[in-house]
C-alpha cells in the first residue's frame, strides 16, 4: 500500500509542481576549494545545485579583518545559471571567508559560509 | 478473591514492541543539515515522507520474539515553525510471539506529533524544539501490543552542530550532536482485569517513562561545503555516519514490576540526496530486556518541501522560506 502511494505521489508529481529545478539551493563546490590553500585568485566562483536568480544572489570575500576584497556584484553565469562569480582584489597571503546567500528559481533562499587560504 | 501483580514480561513486551523510528524530519540552519534520524526524533520541522522504515528485532523475553517492522510517516508543516505528523507502525511477530503462541499480525497504536520549532541560530547551528506525541490507544492490534490506552509524551528536541569549534580542530567542524528528553504518560495508571472462574483480580500497572536518546553524527555534505574540500568521490560527499542511541527509563508508577532502563544504540550511515535520503542501521540492545542479538533498521526518506515545494512542500500558512536541502 506504501509503495502504491509513493508510485502515485511520483506519478503525480507534475501535477504538485515538482521540476528538475525547483529545489532548495546549496553548495555543491567552490574554486577556490573549500578549506583549500591557494594562490591568489582573479574570481571566487560557486556552483550550487539548482538554478539561480541573479537578483538577491550575493558572494561577499573578506579577509581576516572582516575587510572586503570582492569587488562588485557576483553574477550568475548566463550559460551556467547554477555558477555565482565575482571578481576579488588582490589577495595577500592569508585566511579569507566566503559568504553566501542565493535565491533558487523557485524563490527560495539559503545561505552558507566557508574559507579558504592564500599561500605565500 | 485475591489480587496480583502482572508479570512485567507484558509490559517489558510492551516495550519492545514500541516503534524503533521517530517522527523526524531533516532540518538546515545555517551551514548545517540535519538529517532525518532513524532511531530518535530530531528537532527538525518540515514536510515529508518516511516510508517505509523497516526494522527487525529480537525481544529480549523468554523466550525470545522476532518482530518485524513496517511503518511510515507523514509530517506536514502547518506554519513554518509548527508541524503535525502522523506514523503508522504494521507488526509482525513471529512464533511463539502473539496470544496463542504462533504469531500474530497488525497495527500497532497510530502516533501523532504536534511540533514546534521555537528556537533556531543559523550562526551556532543550534536548533530547538517541543512537541506533544500521543499514542492513541485501542488504535491499534491487541494482539501484537498495542495498548488500550493512550499515552501521551511531552517532549524536547534539539541539534547542535558543531562548526564554530575553533581552527585547532578543524576536522571536527561536521560533527553535530541532536537529542530528545520525553516524558511519557500513560492515559490510564492500571489495568484490572477479574478472572471469572477464580474470582482473582489482576492488575496491570502502566509505568511512566522518560524515553530520552541522542544521536551524534559525522557530515561528509558538511565537510566538504563548509570545511575542507578533499576532492573526494561524490558518493563519499553524500554520506552521514551516525550514531544514534535511544532509552527508556521508568520513573513512576512501575514498583513491584521488575521494569529497568532499556534502550539500543544504533551505529548506521544515511546516504543523502537532493531529494531524499537512505539510512540503514544496526540496533544493538543495551542489555537483556532490551532485546537478544543485533537487529537492523532501514529507511527512505523523501523531501516532499523540494520535491513540491509550492504544493505539499510548503506550510499551509505561510510561503517556503526556509532552506532544507543539503547540497
Amino acid at each position: 500500500m506504501r509503495y502504491i502511494v509513493i508510485s502515485a505521489l511520483l506519478l503525480l508529481s507534475p501535477a504538485l509542481g515538482v521540476g528538475g529545478a525547483r529545489a532548495h539551493a546549496f553548495l555543491d563546490h567552490a574554486d577556490p576549494r573549500v578549506g583549500n590553500t591557494v594562490k591568489s585568485p582573479r574570481i571566487v566562483s560557486l556552483w550550487f545545485t539548482q538554478n539561480l536568480e541573479n537578483t538577491f544572489s550575493t558572494i561577499e570575500v573578506l579577509d581576516a579583518n572582516g575587510a572586503r576584497m570582492s569587488v562588485g556584484n557576483a553574477l550568475v553565469d548566463t550559460n551556467d545559471r547554477k555558477l555565482l562569480r565575482v571578481p576579488v582584489r588582490v589577495l595577500p597571503a592569508g585566511t579569507y571567508t566566503v559568504k553566501w546567500h542565493v535565491l533558487s528559481v523557485d524563490t527560495h533562499t539559503s545561505d552558507g559560509s566557508f574559507t579558504f587560504h592564500v599561500g605565500p | 478473591m485475591s489480587i496480583r501483580f502482572l508479570n512485567p514480561a507484558l509490559p517489558a513486551l510492551a516495550l519492545v514492541l514500541a516503534p524503533l523510528a521517530g517522527a523526524a524530519a531533516h532540518e538546515i540552519a545555517g551551514n548545517r543539515f540535519f538529517p532525518a534520524t532513524l532511531s530518535i526524533d530530531d528537532p527538525g520541522v518540515n514536510d515529508e515522507l518516511a516510508v517505509p522504515t523497516i526494522s527487525m528485532t529480537k525481544s529480549g523475553d523468554e523466550p525470545s520474539i522476532k518482530q518485524l517492522d513496517f511503518s511510515g510517516e507523514y509530517s506536514r508543516r502547518i506554519t513554518e515553525a509548527f508541524a503535525i505528523s502522523v506514523g503508522p507502525t504494521w507488526t509482525h511477530l513471529y512464533a511463539p510471539g502473539g496470544p496463542t503462541g504462533t504469531g500474530a499480525s497488525g497495527f500497532q497504536n497510530l502516533d501523532t506529533t504536534f511540533k514546534y520549532r521555537f528556537y533556531k541560530d543559523p550562526v551556532h547551528e543550534l536548533i530547538m524544539s517541543v512537541g506533544l506525541a500521543v499514542e492513541w490507544g485501542g488504535s491499534g492490534a491487541s494482539g501484537v501490543g498495542a495498548d488500550k490506552f493512550t499515552t501521551y509524551t511531552p517532549t524536547f528536541y534539539f541539534g547542535k552542530g558543531f562548526g564554530d569549534l575553533p581552527d585547532q580542530i578543524w576536522w571536527a567542524r561536521p560533527l553535530a550532536l541532536t537529542g530528545t528528553v520525553g516524558y511519557a504518560i500513560p492515559g490510564s495508571a492500571r489495568t484490572v482485569t477479574l478472572d471469572p472462574d477464580t474470582g482473582d483480580t489482576a492488575i496491570e500497572l502502566h509505568p511512566q517513562f522518560l524515553n530520552w536518546g541522542l544521536s551524534l553524527q559525522y557530515s561528509m555534505p558538511y565537510l566538504k561545503s563548509a570545511v575542507y574540500d578533499f576532492g573526494l568521490p561524490d558518493f563519499a560527499n553524500r554520506l552521514i555516519p551516525i550514531v544514534e542511541a535511544s532509552f527508556q527509563t521508568p520513573v513512576a508508577n512501575f514498583a513491584g514490576t521488575g521494569i529497568r532502563t532499556t534502550g539500543t544504540v544504533n551505529p548506521g550511515l544515511i546516504y543523502v540526496s537532493n531529494y531524499y535520503q537512505i539510512g540503514l542501521e544496526a540496533i544493538i540492545p543495551i542489555n537483556r530486556d532490551s532485546g537478544r542479538n543485533v537487529g537492523a533498521l532501514a529507511q527512505l526518506h523523501i523531501y516532499l518541501d523540494d520535491l513540491f515545494p509550492t504544493t505539499i512542500g510548503k506550510p499551509i500558512f505561510g510561503g517556503p522560506v526556509a532552506p532544507a536541502k543539503p547540497f
